[in-house]
């Protein structure tokens, strides 16, 4: 009997990528693979290529069913408002980046006339409100709600604070797009980002759908797309939930425009002397840089780590002019490969730098706190140092030979003896080598344990 | 009708826990909502939490004796924060030493405490000004 195939196809704003595979023995083997550049003004296009040449490739027929991610509108712009910037604020963006989104501006308070009409230029597909525990503070929130309901503001307002003036609230934004979910911090340190994520899911997926030819691509697939980031944040879980040894990974997933960072680990573990301040982050986490990126936001990454960067370009005695240069015309054509061993070394310091910043930001610290009782640590954020794998993933870590870049995730910080940033410890690292994530992903909905156990198995394992 | 928010915690590098406890449970028995942040909290954690929870009063603890240091500018923070109307009670073993009492108060009342407690303060009394105080301030 012929095992049954699958094809998966993931629509990215610059390829559209494709993979056959056949499912046997509880893990996808790839048939074939294909891959096209997306036809930007009609999607389907690009699609209908792919299905084709994976179809020609295995000479099976184009009659399997087909799982479709994309990210082909630039993901999702998702503006986040809270109240305080440590509490609601600081949740909203959690839910936001679980959800697949980019945080792409963040208010906090009452919102003055200039962030209004910041947010109007900006225009964000979701305003994520929060504010407020149940019960909790409702005159910044109802007066936030009345701004955003006079403002011209087209984004979709996803409503997730105090639920107690929730239909003030709506009543406020009658004229809006509006939706509201169960508030992201019913108490003050509960985390609840789960209903809002799934309003936000359902928002991403009409917004993917709409226009560009993809709608076209649906009904004939007949099957919803997932956004490309959701998926991969989905198959993340799916990989530490169910394959030994996996527990307690991290990935980084880097590109021109953003890194990406994935933990799956628990974000606290305690001990006699460690006390948690601040949230308890959860177990899986993943949040996104849009300043840290190797092509499209390189400028960004330059002005963001330039401390670093020059350091690193002084020890490998190469002027600053040089890089700069460097910087500006890939900034220009984010399509560009280095062309000689001098820009190659840049790119090497530019993902050095994107992996360190995306890790250190990712990552809690801990501090060493002495009081009349003795010495006593303080843990803010989540802890990474039990991480026994890393994956780098996109297009730079995942064609790198060496631990090298991945292993910068680990690079120690400060000097500062009192205060350490909870980065791994040892991790073992790996390339996603054939660029399978976003592939599997997609067959993580339906195939949960099968797909995690081929984004695994086509992992390599890098020497340092 | 909803019930009040308060806010209560240890202030500082304080890491004494089971009068929090205490306070905790007897504070939600006489009908308040109470948002613990549990030991070593920071001016500005208090602050958030009293932001989100819209609440009524700050409790403060300290027990190890740098109460002085730690409540130092909470008033002020209160203020420029939004929160100009919010009840600020102090409580526990606030200084080292055997200062009186009276001294001690007076010192937390010029800080912009509204209450100042010793260590021996009949909880039933705390909820009684509590309630007072909070009726006074026009607060449900």
């Amino acid at each position: 009997m012929t095992p049954p195939a699958f094809a998966s196809v993931d629509i990215g704003s610059t390829y559209t990528k494709g993979a056959l595979f056949a499912l046997e023995a509880g893990a996808f083997r790839l048939l074939a693979r294909a891959e096209t550049p997306t036809t930007v003004d009609d999607l389907a296009e690009g699609f209908a290529r792919v299905r084709k040449q994976l179809a020609a490739g295995s000479g099976s027929s184009t009659d399997v069913p087909v799982y479709l991610s994309s990210s082909a509108r630039g993901g999702l712009k998702i503006a986040a408002l809270g109240l305080t910037a440590d509490l609601t604020l600081s949740i909203a963006r959690m839910a936001a980046y679980s959800a697949g989104g980019k945080v792409v501006r963040t208010y906090a308070y009452e919102l003055s006339a200039e962030e209004i009409a910041d947010l109007e230029r900006l225009r964000p597909d979701i305003v994520l409100f929060t504010g407020g525990t149940d019960g909790g503070n409702s005159a910044v929130v109802l007066k936030n709600a009345e701004l955003l309901g006079r403002s011209t503001t087209d984004a979709f307002i996803l409503y997730a604070g105090n639920r107690k003036v929730r239909d003030r609230v709506l009543a406020l934004l009658d004229k809006k797009a509006v939706a509201a979910a169960d508030n992201v911090m019913p108490e003050v340190g509960t985390i609840q980002i789960e209903p809002a994520r799934e309003v936000i899911r359902k928002i991403f997926l009409e917004r993917i759908v709409d226009g560009k030819g993809l709608s076209a691509v649906v009904r004939e697939i007949g099957r919803d797309p997932w956004p490309t980031p959701l998926a991969v944040f989905e198959l993340a879980g799916k990989i530490g939930a169910t394959q030994p040894g996996w527990s307690d990974f991290g990935m980084i997933d880097m590109g021109g425009a953003t890194t990406d960072f994935y933990s799956h680990t628990e974000a606290f573990t305690g001990g006699d002397s460690v006390l948690l301040r601040g949230l308890h982050e959860p177990l899986l986490k993943r949040t996104v840089e849009g300043d840290l990126g190797m092509r499209v936001s390189a400028e960004a990454l330059w002005e963001s780590e330039r401390t670093l960067i020059t350091s690193r370009l002084a020890a490998l005695g190469r002027p600053v002019e040089a890089f700069d240069g460097y910087i500006r015309a890939v900034a220009a054509a984010p399509e560009s490969r280095p062309e000689n061993p001098t820009e190659e070394e840049f790119d090497a310091l530019m993902a050095a730098a994107c992996v360190r910043a995306a890790a250190l930001r990712h990552a809690g610290t801990l501090s060493k706190v002495y009081t009349p009782q003795g010495g006593f640590y303080v843990q803010r954020g989540k802890d990474l140092r039990r991480l026994t794998r890393l994956i780098g993933t996109g297009g730079y870590l995942s064609r790198s030979t060496s631990a090298g870049p991945v292993l910068e995730a680990c690079a120690p910080q400060s000097a500062d003896v009192d205060s350490q940033p909870l980065l791994p410890v040892s991790p073992e690292a790996y390339a996603d080598e054939g660029y399978l994530i976003p592939l599997t992903a997609n067959l993580a909905g339906d195939f949960p344990e099968e797909a995690a156990r081929t984004a695994v198995a086509g992992l390599r394992k890098l020497k340092g | 009708m909803n019930p009040t928010h308060l806010v209560l915690g240890v202030i500082g590098a304080d890491c004494h826990s089971v009068g929090n406890k205490i306070l905790d449970a007897y504070f939600t028995e006489a009908g308040f909502h109470v948002t613990n942040l549990g030991v070593m909290v920071s001016q500005d954690e208090f602050i958030d939490a009293a932001v989100e929870t819209d609440a009524a009063a700050i409790l403060v603890s300290s027990l190890y004796g740098h109460g002085e240091i730690d409540c130092e500018g909470l008033r002020a923070k209160c203020v420029e924060r939004g929160l100009d109307r919010i009840l600020l009670y102090v409580g526990g073993n606030l200084v080292v030493g055997k200062t009186p009492y009276a001294e001690v108060e007076k010192k937390f009342l010029d800080m912009g405490f509204n209450r100042v407690f010793g260590p021996q303060v009949d909880l039933a009394e705390v909820v009684e000004l509590l309630r007072s105080d909070i009726a006074a301030a026009g607060r449900k």
